[in-house]
This record gives C-alpha cells, sequence and structure tokens, in this order.
C-alpha cells in the first residue's frame, strides 16, 4: 500500500517542484519575448538613453532614460533617509530593550511590514504631500521627496528586521565575554557589533533597494506620475508606475505595449541583478 | 572626555531613530482607525457600492468577498506548489548543486516585483490562455507571488525539524511519502497553516498584480471563476487615484486593515493554543 503511494506522491512532488522552477523562467521569456517587437522599431540605446517618453503622439518616441533615473533617485532617497533610522532602531530593540518588550516591538514592526501599499499610498497622498504644499506653498506636492519619504516608512521594517538579527546573534555571543572585560555597553556597540553587522546593513540595504525599486502602488500616488527629468521637489514617474498607468490603455500589440513591456523588463532585469547579489551577500553572512 | 561625547551620541542616536520608528507607527494605525472608524456603518459592509462615480456612495460588500475569494485561489495555488516544492528540497533532492541553483531561483522569483507578475499574468493569463480579466488569473498571479514566501519559511520549518524522526523512519524502510504526510505533516501542520495564513494576509492586500489581471471598477459578487471581481485594494486605488470620495477611501482601508490584523493575528493565537497543550 505504502509502495503504491510513494509511487505516485514521488512523481507529483517532482513535477510540482519542476513547474514552481519553471515559472521563473516563463515570466522571463514572456517579458523578453513581448519586449523583443520594439527593439526592432526603436534602437535599444535610443531606448535606454533617450530622453523623451510620449507613446501616442503623432510621431511617437519611446525612451525612458528619465523613467530609470526617477526608479532610482526615489529608492536611493528613501534608503539615505531611513538606512540611518532603521540601525538606529535595530540598535535600540537589540541593546536598549528587554526581551518582553522586544518580542512585542518585533511583532508590532512585522505588522508594520505587512500593511498594503496601497493604504501607505493613501496616508502618503493625505498626509505627507498635503503637508508640503501647505509648509512649501508648492502647486503641488507629490515630489520625488514625497515618494521618498513615504517608501522609507516602507522599507524601515525590512532594514530593522535584518540588521537587529545579526545584532542579536552578536550580542549573545560576546556579550558575556565583554561584560566581564569591564566593557561598556556602548564602547561595545561602536567598537564591536556595528563592525561585526557591517554585511548585515549592506544586505539590508540591497534588500531594501529592492523593494523601493519593486514598488508599485504607494510611489505611484504620491509622485505626481509625469515623465520627466526627476527633480527632489518635482514630479517624476518610475517604472513600475508606468506600467501601472498606461498598461490597461495601451492597445494589446501597438508600439506602446511593446514598449511598457520593455520598460518592465528593464526594471526587472536591475531587480534580478540585485536579488542574486543579494542571495550571495547572505550567504557570506557567517559569526 | 571624548569618549563620554561619543557615548552619548551613539545614545541619542538609538534614542531618537526608536521614538521615530514607534511614533511614525502608531500614528499610521491611529490615523487609519480614527478616520476609518467614523466613516464605516454595517451599510458601508454589507451593501454594493452606488452612486455616480461608481463608488461615491454605497458599501464595499462584493469588494470584500472579491478579495477574500482572490486570497483562497492564491493560496490553495501556492501552498500546492511550496509544500511540493519544500519537500522535494528536503527530501528528496540529493545533488547540491541543484539545490543551491532552485534556492537561487526561489529566491529570485521573491523578489521579482509584484508589477511585473501582472505584466506576465496579462500577457499569459489573461490575453494568451484566454481567462480573461477574472477571478482565476487574479487568483494565480497572486499565488505567484505568495508562492517563495511560503515555500521558504515551509522549507525552514522542515530544515529544523527532528531528524530522528526521519533516519528512524528511513531506516525502517518505509517511503518518504509516509515520512512527510504520517510523521512530519501532522507535527508541523499548525507551523504551516500559520505561514500559509501570513502569506494570505499579504495577498489581501496587494494591489499590483490584479490591476492588470482581475479587479474592475464595479462588479457584482463572482458566480464563476472567470469572473471578474471588485477587489479593497484595487477600489481604494480607485476612489483616492480619481478623487470619488476620500470618506469611503477611509472606510476601504480600515476594513483592509482590520481584515488584516485577523490574518496575522490568527498565527498568534494558532501558536499559543499550542503553547497550552
Amino acid at each position: 500500500m505504502y509502495k503504491i503511494i510513494e509511487k505516485i506522491f514521488s512523481p507529483i512532488i517532482r513535477l510540482l517542484a519542476l513547474c514552481s522552477v519553471l515559472i521563473l523562467f516563463l515570466i522571463i521569456a514572456f517579458i523578453l519575448k513581448e519586449s523583443l517587437v520594439i527593439f526592432k522599431e526603436v534602437p535599444i540605446l535610443q531606448f535606454l538613453l533617450g530622453r523623451s517618453w510620449r507613446p501616442v503622439s503623432n510621431t511617437p518616441t519611446f525612451s525612458i532614460l528619465p523613467i530609470i533615473l526617477a526608479s532610482m533617485y526615489v529608492s536611493v532617497t528613501a534608503i539615505v533617509i531611513a538606512l540611518p533610522i532603521g540601525i538606529g532602531c535595530a540598535m535600540f530593540i537589540s541593546f536598549f530593550i528587554g526581551d518582553v518588550s522586544r518580542e512585542v516591538l518585533k511583532s508590532i514592526i512585522n505588522i508594520l511590514a505587512g500593511i498594503p501599499s496601497v493604504v501607505y499610498g493613501l496616508i502618503g497622498l493625505l498626509v505627507i504631500v498635503k503637508y508640503f504644499e501647505v509648509r512649501f506653498s508648492l502647486v503641488a506636492g507629490e515630489s520625488v521627496l514625497a515618494g521618498g519619504i513615504l517608501l522609507a516608512i516602507m522599507i524601515l521594517p525590512y532594514i530593522i528586521n535584518t540588521c537587529s538579527e545579526s545584532m542579536i546573534e552578536i550580542k549573545k555571543k560576546y556579550m558575556a565575554t565583554s561584560d566581564v572585560l569591564g566593557v561598556s555597553k556602548l564602547y561595545m556597540i561602536s567598537h564591536l557589533v556595528l563592525p561585526a553587522v557591517s554585511k548585515a546593513i549592506i544586505a539590508s540595504t540591497v534588500l531594501a533597494l529592492g523593494r523601493a525599486m519593486g514598488e508599485t502602488m504607494a510611489v505611484m500616488m504620491v509622485i505626481g506620475n509625469a515623465p520627466i527629468m526627476p527633480k527632489l521637489l518635482g514630479k517624476a514617474q518610475t517604472i513600475p508606475s508606468l506600467i501601472a498607468l498606461e498598461m490597461g490603455a495601451a492597445y494589446v500589440g501597438s508600439l506602446h505595449y511593446h514598449g511598457l513591456f520593455a520598460a518592465g523588463f528593464v526594471l526587472m532585469i536591475l531587480l534580478l541583478l540585485i536579488n542574486i547579489i543579494l542571495y550571495y551577500i547572505r550567504r557570506n553572512i557567517s559569526y | 572626555m571624548n569618549r563620554y561625547v561619543k557615548d552619548l551620541l551613539l545614545k541619542l542616536w538609538c534614542g531618537i531613530s526608536g521614538i521615530m520608528v514607534l511614533s511614525t507607527l502608531s500614528f499610521i494605525i491611529i490615523y487609519i482607525f480614527m478616520k476609518g472608524f467614523s466613516s464605516i456603518n454595517l451599510d458601508f459592509i454589507i451593501g454594493a457600492p452606488k452612486g455616480v462615480p461608481i463608488g461615491s456612495e454605497g458599501g464595499i460588500y462584493p469588494a470584500i468577498i472579491g478579495s477574500v475569494y482572490l486570497m483562497i485561489i492564491a493560496c490553495v495555488f501556492a501552498t500546492v506548489l511550496a509544500i511540493s516544492t519544500a519537500v522535494y528540497l528536503e527530501l528528496y533532492c540529493k545533488n547540491e548543486k541543484l539545490l543551491k541553483i532552485m534556492h537561487l531561483v526561489i529566491h529570485c522569483t521573491a523578489g521579482i516585483p509584484s508589477i511585473i507578475l501582472g505584466m506576465f499574468g496579462y500577457t499569459f493569463l489573461v490575453l494568451r490562455l484566454g481567462l480573461g480579466r477574472s477571478l482565476m488569473a487574479g487568483g494565480i498571479t497572486l499565488g505567484i507571488m505568495i508562492f517563495p514566501f511560503i515555500e521558504i519559511r515551509v522549507e525552514k520549518i522542515l530544515n529544523e525539524m527532528d531528524k530522528n524522526i526521519v533516519y528512524a523512519s528511513y531506516a525502517l524502510g518505509l517511503p518518504k511519502s509516509y515520512t512527510f504526510l504520517k510523521l512530519l505533516l501532522p507535527i508541523y501542520k499548525r507551523d504551516i497553516i500559520s505561514t500559509v495564513l501570513l502569506a494570505g494576509g499579504f495577498a489581501i492586500g496587494a494591489a499590483a498584480p490584479i490591476i492588470l489581471t482581475a479587479a474592475v471598477m464595479y462588479a457584482p459578487v463572482p458566480r464563476t471563476v472567470l469572473a471578474p471581481v471588485m477587489a479593497l485594494p484595487y477600489h481604494l486605488y480607485i476612489l483616492i487615484g480619481e478623487g470619488i470620495s476620500v470618506e469611503n477611501a477611509y472606510g476601504t482601508a480600515f476594513v483592509l486593515i482590520v481584515l488584516l490584523l485577523t490574518m496575522n493575528i490568527l498565527p498568534i493565537l494558532n501558536s499559543l493554543s499550542r503553547g497550552g497543550e
């Protein structure tokens, strides 16, 4: 009887495992196939380095340099804001509070990570953007900076989790030794912990960069969606928001449709690279 | 003296960051609850959207049900794939190289942004397979999104299992299917269910994958898996993005957050009740 079950079970497991691996290749193949069409009409360098995206004008131009730059600009702004706060908060919850409050705080931070991006978008639009309009008397508060601040809040949990995990690991290993040696806690943090977790900090930065680059809804709602060269207080458009906004309206099979796929392909390659780097950094983390 | 200044700065850094994160966190939660609670009532939850433009009055019942359906399809699809893959990698796969490659592939799948999954769902499921904008297409797209999340955690659960059980069962000459189905699954059932619930919460809030594959501005509660649906995150986006009704947007966000919190708290209760056994 068990032999029969095994005879059915084993091939099914193998088949499904194969399917799950094939999904990635299927995704890459389909996005690539749909985006190749546009490169027959528009040279790849012009697509990547040109400056205007006007897919529906009489003489359509397809160039996504401003959009790629905006994606990076928003993500880097977010990381610049979130990284110091994230590392500080990770130290705070690893060294300055008790075990019970740490667990409570961590689960609350995890809930923060689980809040859907549309809800963040709602808050961003009604709080951050509005504040910008009132405080700096801008005509429109939608800007790269607003997107950056909102994204910073969204990536904080990833940074805090990755860093505090490593910090607690190190604390367990060296706390007793450094206590015996009479080293102060702060000296231990600045001379032992921070250097030792540098790899984890890099990993968390790369992870956060990946999250930020791929984020769609929240950024789309606060960034203004104008495909122009990004300025800190000006409107811009990121690749995900471009796709989300224009895909539904693009006629299937038109150059516009294929152009959007090509933009998606560029984003996907960027993120695959980021993730492969992340995978190798994480594998090398050991204490 | 210099050292004391340094220490003080470090302390300040930690303290200020901690306070900033905590205050942002509480602000977000209080903001949504305060604004949302005042704009919901029973009619809002059990009524269909009304008014011109649609959604400016009335409720969100079809969107709640639509979101739950999408989540169920996504969870079933992702769980079957994820558990099979995890069992294969933990029990069957003996080839170190293959193991490494599969881990990298799953890791990369996890890193694909949700909008790209939406695009893939649109071209492959909606257009190529002819599913149309439907519950099925959206559910599978969401399933692909949460599959790596479940797989990585289930594999971790299996990796940390009691190896004695496995070795004992191998020594008795039991097939691996028996080891998994009769010995491991009953022990780790709860952990796996918790993981799936968390992933479900993740799926229910995602808007980007369903914009192109499933969600529409207005649809009744779907009767078949090939019908288009309303979904809470998309409805929220439309309400706020098109400037239809801020009041209803707060209400929708509130309902979405409450659904999510329930999904987050269930696993905690689950593990607490096991602690009591």
